[in-house]
């Protein structure tokens, strides 16, 4: 309990001193500005190079240009008051509302290869990412963004892998599909202050996944800044709690106590990870990431029994990415690079190529957008 | 003089009469005004921006409470489109009750799951609230409670919130009550079934700093009755727990708020082979997520959700995988009184929704 008191009085705390620079809500949303900035304004429009067109009087006013005195007010119209220099006044129509500029739709990923990014999805933005890899692994990623201030998402994952003994020659399998849904939360970059990192705290869980009769599930509590040095390299940082469970013989009449991650001590579930980006060409971009997943071994906690034999059922595997990501198009990108499920073994023999195609839509949210 | 007089009373007569000619002849504009007003998903700002509410409300003519500005104009002529664009305010963090009723001639319909909390199943709760006077409301919901089986399960229960009617003011809190009697609900444990019911009383606050109108606090005490009953009923255990609950909204732009929430529940613990008879004690249930308002009357929930479960575990926050869970949720506002007004001419006032 007194865990809990102190983590959450740090996160309302946390988030009171993050929100402490938010304005005042009043306003709507704005569309992206020209610069493609979620928090800019409209874009100016096109200037005439001729200047402005004075208008004539009788004829209706440009949009956002003001409407000349004597000009009929038309059933719909707004007016507005204008006072004439002997004191008296006059109504006369308000220019019409300026149109509205195309929207910018300007996307950053939630994920670098493995590791999230301290970056979400603008509201509404349908993210979907397939990959398959040598190692005969496939899984699947989709997303929507909520509100400009959080996203979720469910997935498969093929990174939990499994392995009967603990023996070196033993080579892991992959555990899939791996089914986890994931909810972040956060602060978009620049958004407080200049120069202020995009900052998520992301949890991630999976369904229970039962295989050659044991029961496992795995959970992941992140946060993660990532920051941009420059407009076409980007850095990511962040910590992560994982927690995971493995019940064996879940079939039997006694099955026997789950073993945990959690049950080994806080510092075995601690692991910080990190990424790295960088855009090269207008199109493309280098990325490099390091993150970890969870590695179940059913015969390790029999074989040694108690805590100490818990120790090795369930462990954290550091694994290593890298990749390129090329832009094919708006709403695709396709990324393909080299994954080493585990760099602890330096076994490059179990690096894996991968292949991956990630599509995006701003559909739904520019359809929001109309009916709002 | 005289014309110094004129010079000076004739703007603002011309302001009147250019304001009523813009409400008159415009008023989609007024409309759109109107449904940004209520600051999206944050029912604490709603009180406060939608309408500098009740601090006019004392000052302003004697008309009935349904008759704020800014409330769902109940016109024949109102189209469908312009019902459904608010302004509508929430009564509740996720589970915590605010000072706020949803309004007059509003119903709302929400709910709520828990995708991974139980393995395999979709746990629920959902909320039915129709609104009276804008100061009253009667629900029909589930509430929060931690049952034997040691989930974060809801109880039913039938309920009635209402905001005090006094003037608000920024920097002064404002306070509301509500009522939650519950239904029973029954759980299983060991081939034997328990009646556990949960009956509250919400003493609420709100309080709104001019320094820092993004933030909206929320505080209050929750004076809950639980019950758990066995099929034996010489094994019957009540208690009555005072739980302390709070929250905060943070308005992250017009349309999405960041919430959070952290509360005390009540708990039922029964084990039979150690445990003569039930016990009720305390439970810690906390939320973190947002509220996002992707249409004025549809509201989207999600959450981080932590509860700590002493009966059936004794981890802490660092059990991820046992006390963590994430929840989604909705929520539909629905005009009624509008509806029924433009279908068969009911429950019409011309001065709802009127700006003043």
């Amino acid at each position: 309990m007194k865990h809990a008191s102190n983590a959450i009085l740090a996160a309302v705390l946390g988030t009171a001193a993050i929100a402490r620079a938010q304005p005042a809500p009043g306003d709507r949303p704005k569309p992206d500005g020209a610069s493609g900035d979620p928090r800019g304004g409209p874009a100016p429009g096109p200037q005439s190079p001729y200047g402005p067109d004075p208008g004539q009087p009788g004829q209706p006013a440009q949009p956002g240009q003001p409407a000349q005195p004597g000009q009929p007010i038309q059933p719909g119209q707004p007016v507005q008051v204008v006072q004439q220099p002997d004191g008296s006044v006059e109504l006369t129509p308000a220019p019409p509302p300026a149109p509205r500029p195309p929207r910018v739709h300007k996307m950053r990923f939630p994920e670098v290869l493995n590791t999230p990014t301290g970056w979400l999805l603008p509201a509404g933005v349908l993210y979907s990412r397939d990959r398959i890899d040598t190692g005969g692994g496939v899984s699947s990623d989709n997303r929507v963004g909520l509100g400009d201030v959080a996203e979720f998402g469910v997935s498969t994952t093929d990174q939990v892998r499994e392995r009967q003994t603990d023996s070196t020659k033993e080579r892991a399998e992959v555990l899939q599909p791996y089914v986890t849904a994931s909810f972040r939360l956060g602060v978009d970059e620049n958004r407080l202050f200049k120069g202020q990192p995009g900052v998520t705290l992301g949890f991630r869980k999976s369904f229970e996944r039962e295989h050659l009769g044991s029961r496992t599930r795995i959970a992941e509590l992140t946060l993660v800044a990532s920051k941009h040095l420059g407009p076409d390299v980007a850095i990511h940082l962040g910590g992560s709690v994982w927690d995971a469970s493995l019940q064996e013989n879940a079939d039997a009449a006694m099955p026997p106590d789950p073993i945990t991650l959690h049950g080994q001590g806080f510092a075995r579930q601690l692991r910080a990870f990190g990424g790295f980006e960088a855009r090269p060409l207008p199109r493309s971009e280098i990325l490099v990431d390091l993150s970890w997943a969870p590695e179940f071994c059913y015969g390790c906690a029999s074989a040694a029994g108690g805590p100490s034999g818990a120790m090795g059922a369930i462990r954290l595997r550091p694994e290593l990415a890298w990749g390129v990501r090329y832009q094919v198009a708006s709403f695709m990108h396709i990324e393909s690079g080299v994954r080493v499920p585990d760099i602890g073994n330096a076994n490059l023999l179990d690096a894996q190529i991968f292949g991956q195609i990630t599509f995006t839509s701003f559909a739904l949210s520019d359809a929001v957008e109309t009916l709002k | 003089m005289q014309r110094a007089l004129v010079g000076s009373v004739a703007p603002v007569l011309a302001s009147i009469i250019a304001a009523t000619l813009g409400s008159t002849i415009a008023p989609r504009a007024a409309a759109a005004d109107d449904a940004v007003a209520p600051s999206g998903a944050s029912s604490g700002s709603a009180g406060s921006s939608g309408g500098s509410s009740g601090a006019d409300r004392g000052r302003s003519d004697p008309a009935p409470l349904d008759d704020v500005a800014g409330a769902v104009p109940r016109t024949p002529d109102t189209s469908i489109g312009r019902m459904f664009r608010g302004p509508f305010r929430s009564a509740r963090l996720f589970a915590m009750p605010t000072t706020d009723v949803i309004g007059a001639y509003i119903l709302t319909v929400s709910g709520e799951g828990s995708l991974l909390q139980k393995p395999g199943v979709l746990t629920s709760a959902g909320v039915l609230a129709i609104g009276f006077g804008d100061i009253a409301q009667l629900e029909y919901r589930h509430t929060e409670a931690i049952g034997i089986t040691g989930l974060d399960a809801p109880v039913p229960a039938v309920g009635v919130q209402l905001k005090l009617p006094i003037p608000e003011y920024p920097n002064i809190p404002a306070f509301g009550v509500a009522f939650r009697l519950g239904v029973p609900r029954g759980e299983l444990l060991e081939g034997k079934n328990v009646d556990e019911t949960v009956t509250d009383l919400y003493l609420v606050g709100r309080l709104q700093l001019s320094v820092a109108p993004w933030l909206t606090l929320h505080g209050g005490t929750r004076i809950s009755f639980a019950k758990a009953a066995p099929a034996d009923p010489n094994l019957i255990a009540q208690r009555t727990l005072l739980l302390p609950t709070a929250g905060y909204e943070v308005a992250m732009n017009a349309w999405a708020t960041i919430v959070g929430e952290i509360a005390l529940a009540p708990q039922f613990e029964w084990m039979p082979a150690i445990q003569a008879r039930p016990t009720i004690g305390r439970g810690l249930l906390g939320r973190l997520g947002m509220k996002w308002r992707i249409l004025p009357s549809i509201a989207l929930e999600g959450s981080i959700g932590y509860q700590v479960d002493d009966a059936v575990s004794p981890e802490g926050v660092e059990a991820i995988v046992s006390s963590w869970d994430i929840r989604l949720g909705a929520a539909v506002f629905v005009p009624w009184g509008a509806l029924a007004c433009r279908a068969v001419g009911v429950f019409c006032n011309e001065r709802a929704g009127a700006r003043r």
